[in-house]
């Protein structure tokens, strides 16, 4: 139970475009095709280690509906991480992603890790967007790309755990102010204060400490 | 309005009103005309001073102004300090209340609802209604009010919180939705929790307590929002259940947030915060302080335990809580509570309830359970204590009731534990010398407490169901009655009661337990019709026309009955399904039959109880129906009907297609069965595999052991090996093991030569001897006579000397044959080790195991030849030190014959001196006697040479002797 870093995520994104069977995926490891429709937020949790270390993911899955996305927004302040998912069978959830992407840098903190997924990739025959332009918006809005498939779990345990990676980076270089949990970011208990960030330069780039 | 104003006009006396309405006005103008702050301020001041007494009026004219002051005037922390007040006044029934009442700690929830027509406050509650409608008509003064919540200042940021939870009070849905959709708005409150000005952070648990009352979404932010931390942090920093007022406000938002709410109870678990409540149930056994706070707090502890494992939780949530609970140690800790004495009965009965819901349904926490003992002398089962509770008039009902329920749910889905149960009323594993439970079931069952007797029902049906192996068992159970008659059965023994016509609960609980006895399974159902006098009972009690007291006794007979149809296996001539149908039909009838049944369900009790599992009756009367029993009815009452209104052509049919299924059914079972016992083989046949694996690896293990083991007893063997090749260099005649005994070869050859040398010397004395001897011998008989008796003193010890010699010699000679014989046995075994070492390193792992044996027997074979070898050397190293000692006595005997010798020596010169001298006195005689001849001669005398000699001779040499003696003495 023991963990070195806990980190909350959120997934947002165009409802149905599978985010609640990415988020299943990834925790239980399993695939529901016929799935509930995600009233307000749900939450799920997943051990993961990264360099060594034990990280615990805590996710809310969110609900895309629009009624929902004030509450949504509540969200975004205090996670770490984000996973913006589009469906690559609908155009339209692709063409919502500006939309999806402003709302977040809005509202969450600057330092937020969006990642950008492209899930059922499994569904080829009826592939409306290309990689190359998910790849091309990532590129142009800074985010990390992946294709995923929650159906088959391709990729899902690397959307996951590559978000996860970006932000332990952003850690050791000292870009998170891990000593607020508004951040989306907690140590672990009995974990000496790791990291260059000090108590007080909270939220610069701290670059080589010593 | 109007309806305002027909509350000020009754509420106020008509000389007051005017006087305080102007000045109301008057200070209204001024609030919004006013253009100097602190003209502003003083008359927001002055209303406040006015708003509770005249808080109506100050509502309905100052609350415009008073939210135009909020907008404006936000840089003034003390003119908004005064407004907030204001506005709190006005909205709030609770500022009349707290003038006179402080805060009572009921467990009732705070907001009870009464009916308006008795309650007088209803009108001013109402009153708090309407203005707080009127103060959120525009959405905006409630962010204003948010963001007024950002201010520091105390004096803003407390009337603030209070205001706010005035609202959420008043108007709850409407304000959280607004809160919900206002950027930042619920973790702006989750920042009040941080304040380090305890009334806030006190005000602000009550606040987050109204913004998180029944929705769903906002209890899952404030979750987000890290609540589950903070508020254990709180609870734990004041104390855990000996903590204020504090602690129960923590933990009434945190149940605010938990219940009904599975992803935050998801969250809960997840964050492993199962394992702080711990903790909370560690109160000591000091009983000294059981203040009502304590109680309260404990009481909602308890809640909140049960919240998380709720049978109302999907079956997974629950079932992964209760793993956490029994993993942390929280279940042992609550059962400590239960088995601990001056526990408060209110909390008791709440942690019985709390262990049963964190043990129902959940095999280990279920196994743990039943471990328990009660600290009493002897050690009772906790089980046990319990239902001596249970089957109790004494106890409290509540506490009984609580008791059955931890009963059901320790039973529930546990067909281990129902089996022990039912066991402790078999006459084959019937324990006399203590109380068990099926004494205490049976005991409560026929006793003449109506309550008991309900309760031991149910408490028995639980045993039973879903379980037919135990519904079988159950038949064997015979009660000894009174002395002399014989004893009779269970079943029969309920059916007499029964026929008796106690009171209504009893019988209710009687046919719930006979019902579930019967179902889905037949021969229980033979034995019951066996008896001739049960179904006439049935037909007689349906078809009477009784009160509407016997309605539900007359449902469940009907129940009972078509139970002895539906699961009849026609195995009683007499009582056949047709059989019983026919009767139906011609003694009750089909309709009026259904309709009794029907009385169950309509039931006013049956609802209730079927609503959730916990046994829980407003009072004891209405203790009527079981929740499991509920299910029961509702699978059983439409089949039954079927089975009742189908004609005997149907049954008939339908016997034909249930016989064709039953075939299919057959079929499917066997091979069932097959694949079921090809599993079971398979499995065995992996476990042996893994078994054998496991062996395996052993036997490797121990192989290489062995085989370093072997090597070991090489190296040995070589070492020893080494060491007898250098004794064989030194002498070829002794074994030497340094690692045994130490013998020393250098000290036998030492002594070898020593030997040698005294026989030389021996031999050299003995040659000087006999010369000497000779020499003596020559001398005169005297001496000759002395010295011989001595030398052949000497001469005896010289024989046993060399005797010994001998000995000493045959001995050596003997040890050496044995170091060879030795040696050549070493050789031997050194030759064997290092051919089993050879094959062992060359052997395959396969046949490893049974060269393993055959090593191990030859390293037995060479160790107990070692052994021997040990004690032969150790024989020898005996024979050793014998031998020394014999040297040792012969090295003495020498000294003392070398010192003989030399007195021998000295004697042998002193006798050699003395003839010298005698020689030489001898001479001069001869040279006298010679002259005197000679003169004698010239004078011509005849002179006899000879005698004269002779005898003059030896009478000088005795003198000459004695002299010298004296001499030596000198
Ligand atoms: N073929 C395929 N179907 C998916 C995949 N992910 C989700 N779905 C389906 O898409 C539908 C919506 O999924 P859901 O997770 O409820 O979407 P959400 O509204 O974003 O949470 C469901 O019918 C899923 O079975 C995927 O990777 N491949
Ligand atoms: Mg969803």
């Amino acid at each position: 139970m023991a963990y070195a870093y806990l980190f909350k995520y959120i997934i947002i994104g165009d409802t149905g475009v599978g985010k609640s069977c990415l988020l299943l995926q990834f925790t239980d490891k399993r695939f529901q095709p016929v799935h509930d429709l995600t009233i307000g937020v749900e939450f799920g949790a997943r051990m993961i280690t990264i360099d060594g270390k034990q990280i615990k993911l805590q996710i809310w899955d969110t609900a895309g509906q629009e009624s929902f996305r004030s509450i949504t927004r509540s969200y975004y302040r205090g996670a770490a991480g984000a996973l913006l998912v589009y469906d690559i069978t609908r155009r339209d959830t692709f063409n919502h992603l500006t939309t999806w992407l402003e709302d977040a840098r809005q509202h969450s903190n600057s330092n937020m890790v969006i990642m950008l997924i492209a899930n059922k990739s499994d569904l080829e025959s009826r592939r409306e967007v290309k990689k190359e332009e998910g790849e091309a918006f990532a590129r142009e809005h800074g985010l990390i790309f992946m294709e995923t498939s929650a159906k088959t779990a391709s990729n899902v345990e690397e959307a996951f755990i590559n978000t996860a990676k970006e932000i332990y980076e952003k850690i050791q270089e000292g870009v998170f102010d891990i000593n607020n949990e508004a951040n989306g970011i907690k140590i672990g208990p009995q974990n000496p204060m790791p990291g260059p960030t000090g108590p007080h330069n909270a939220g610069q780039a701290g670059g080589s400490c010593c | 309005m109007n309806f305002l104003r027909g509350v000020m006009g009754g509420q106020q006396s008509s000389g007051v009103q005017p006087s305080g309405a102007e000045t109301i006005q008057k200070l209204c103008d001024r609030v919004a005309s006013s253009t100097l702050l602190d003209d502003r301020r003083d008359a927001v001041r002055a209303l406040k001073s006015l708003s509770k007494k005249y808080r109506l009026e100050v509502g309905t004219q100052a609350m415009d102004h008073l939210l135009n002051v909020l907008q404006t005037d936000r840089a003034d922390s003390e003119i908004i300090g005064y407004a907030l007040d204001t506005l709190y006044n006005i909205l709030s029934n609770d500022a009349e209340e707290a003038v006179g009442h402080s805060r009572t700690w009921s467990l009732l929830p705070r907001d009870t609802a009464e009916s308006e027509e008795e309650n007088p406050q209803a009108q001013t509650d109402d009153l708090g209604v309407q203005f707080t409608e009127m103060f959120i008509k525009q959405q905006e003064n409630v962010t204003i009010l948010l963001s007024i919540l950002e201010e520091f200042d105390f004096h803003v940021r407390w009337p603030g919180v209070k205001l706010l939870t005035c609202l959420l009070k008043q108007q709850g849905p409407q304000v959280q939705q607004i809160i919900l959709v206002s950027p930042m708005g619920v973790s702006r409150l989750m920042d009040l929790l941080d304040d380090s000005r305890e009334v806030i952070r006190n005000d602000g648990l009550l606040l987050l307590q109204q913004l998180t009352k029944s929705n769903a979404a906002i209890q899952k932010i404030v979750a987000f929002e890290n609540a589950f931390e903070r508020l254990l942090d709180i609870i734990t920093e004041e104390g855990n259940s000996d903590g204020g007022i504090v602690v129960e406000d923590c933990l009434l938002l945190l149940q605010n947030l938990l219940k009904y709410n599975n992803s935050n109870q998801n969250f809960f678990k997840e964050g492993s915060y199962i394992q702080r409540m711990k903790p909370w149930f560690e109160v000591g056994d000091d009983n000294s302080g059981w203040s009502a706070q304590k109680v309260t707090n404990l009481h909602l502890m308890l809640q909140l335990v049960r919240v998380l494992v709720s049978p109302g939780n999907p079956p997974g949530a629950t079932s992964s809580c209760q793993k956490f609970m029994y993993q942390c140690g929280l279940l042992q800790q609550l059962c400590i509570i239960l088995m601990a004495t001056g526990v408060p009965a209110d909390i008791l009965t709440e942690t019985i309830n709390t262990v049963s819901e964190v043990i129902r349904g959940s095999q280990v926490n279920q196994d743990y359970f039943a471990s328990v003992n009660a600290p009493s002398n002897p050690p009772r089962p906790a089980i046990v204590v319990l239902l001596m509770s249970m089957v109790n008039e004494r106890q409290p009902f509540v506490l009984r009731c609580a008791v059955l329920y931890c009963f059901q749910c320790f039973l529930y889905k546990n067909q281990k534990g129902q089996g022990e149960i039912v066991a402790t009323l078999l006459p084959s594993t019937i324990d006399a010398t203590s109380l068990s439970a099926g004494q205490l079931l049976c005991g409560g069952l026929f006793s003449t407490d109506s309550l008991s007797n309900w309760c031991a029902a149910v408490a028995l049906a639980h045993a039973l169901l879903e379980n037919s192996t135990q519904k079988e068992q159950l038949l064997r159970v015979q009660l000894a009655t009174s002395i002399g008659n014989p004893p009779v059965s269970l079943l029969q023994q309920c059916t007499n009661i029964l026929a008796q016509g106690s009171k209504v609960q009893t019988r209710v609980g009687l046919l719930m337990l006979l019902c579930t006895w019967l179902t889905n399974c037949p021969i229980a159902v033979t034995h019951f019709l066996h008896n001739a006098s049960n179904v006439p009972f049935l037909t007689a009690q349906i078809s009477e026309n009784l009160g509407e007291e016997e309605q539900l006794v007359q449902g469940l007979c009907a129940l009972l009955l078509g139970i002895c149809i539906y699961y009849n296996d026609n195995s009683l001539e007499s009582n056949t399904k047709e059989k019983l149908k026919q009767l139906i039909e011609k003694r009750i009838g089909k309709e009026i039959f259904t309709e009794k049944l029907g009385f169950i369900t309509k039931h006013e009790f049956y609802s209730k109880a079927a609503q959730k599992p916990q046994p829980s009756f407003s009072s004891p009367d209405h203790m009527m129906f079981d929740h499991e029993f509920t299910k029961l009815v509702k699978e059983l009452e439409a089949v039954i009907i079927k089975a009742i209104y189908k004609s005997s052509e149907e049954d008939k049919k339908e016997e034909e297609v249930k016989k064709s299924l039953e075939q299919h059914d057959n079929i499917i079972s066997h091979y069932k069965n097959v694949i079921r016992e090809q599993d079971l083989q398979l499995e065995e046949l992996k476990q042996t595999v893994s078994t054998l694996q496991a062996k395996n690896e052993q036997f490797q293990t121990t192989v290489s052991q062995q085989v370093a083991q072997i090597q070991q007893h090489k190296d040995q063997y070589n070492l020893l090996k080494v060491q007898l090749g250098k004794d064989n260099q030194h002498h070829n005649s002794h074994n030497s093991n340094a690692q045994i005994n130490g013998f020393q070869s250098e000290e036998v050859s030492r002594l070898k030569e020593e030997i040698e040398e005294l026989k030389k010397q021996h031999d050299l004395l003995q040659g000087e001897l006999s010369e000497k001897n000779t020499l003596i011998e020559n001398l005169s008989c005297n001496q000759a006579a002395g010295q011989t008796e001595q030398t052949t003193g000497v001469s005896e010890q010289v024989t046993e000397l060399q005797k010994e010699m001998e000995t000493l010699r045959s001995q050596l000679h003997v040890q050496s044959t044995e170091i060879n014989r030795l040696q050549a046995e070493r050789m031997e075994l050194l030759q064997k080790v290092e051919a089993s070492a050879t094959v062992t390193a060359s052997g395959d792992s396969a046949s490893a195991a049974s060269k393993n044996n055959d090593y191990e027997e030859k390293i037995a074979g060479l160790l107990r030849e070692l052994s021997s070898l040990k004690d032969e050397v150790n024989l020898l190293s005996v024979e050793k030190s014998t031998l020394k000692r014999e040297l040792d006595s012969a090295h003495s005997t020498t000294a003392i014959l070398q010192d003989e010798k030399l007195k021998l020596g000295q004697e042998v010169s002193e006798s050699k001196k003395e003839q010298d001298d005698l020689l030489i006195l001898l001479a001069d005689q001869d040279q006298k006697i010679l002259s005197l001849k000679n003169k004698l001669k010239e004078l011509g005398e005849q002179v006899d040479d000879e005698d004269d000699l002779e005898s003059g001779d030896a009478g000088d040499e005795d003198d000459l002797d004695e002299e010298d003696s004296r001499d030596d003495d000198m």
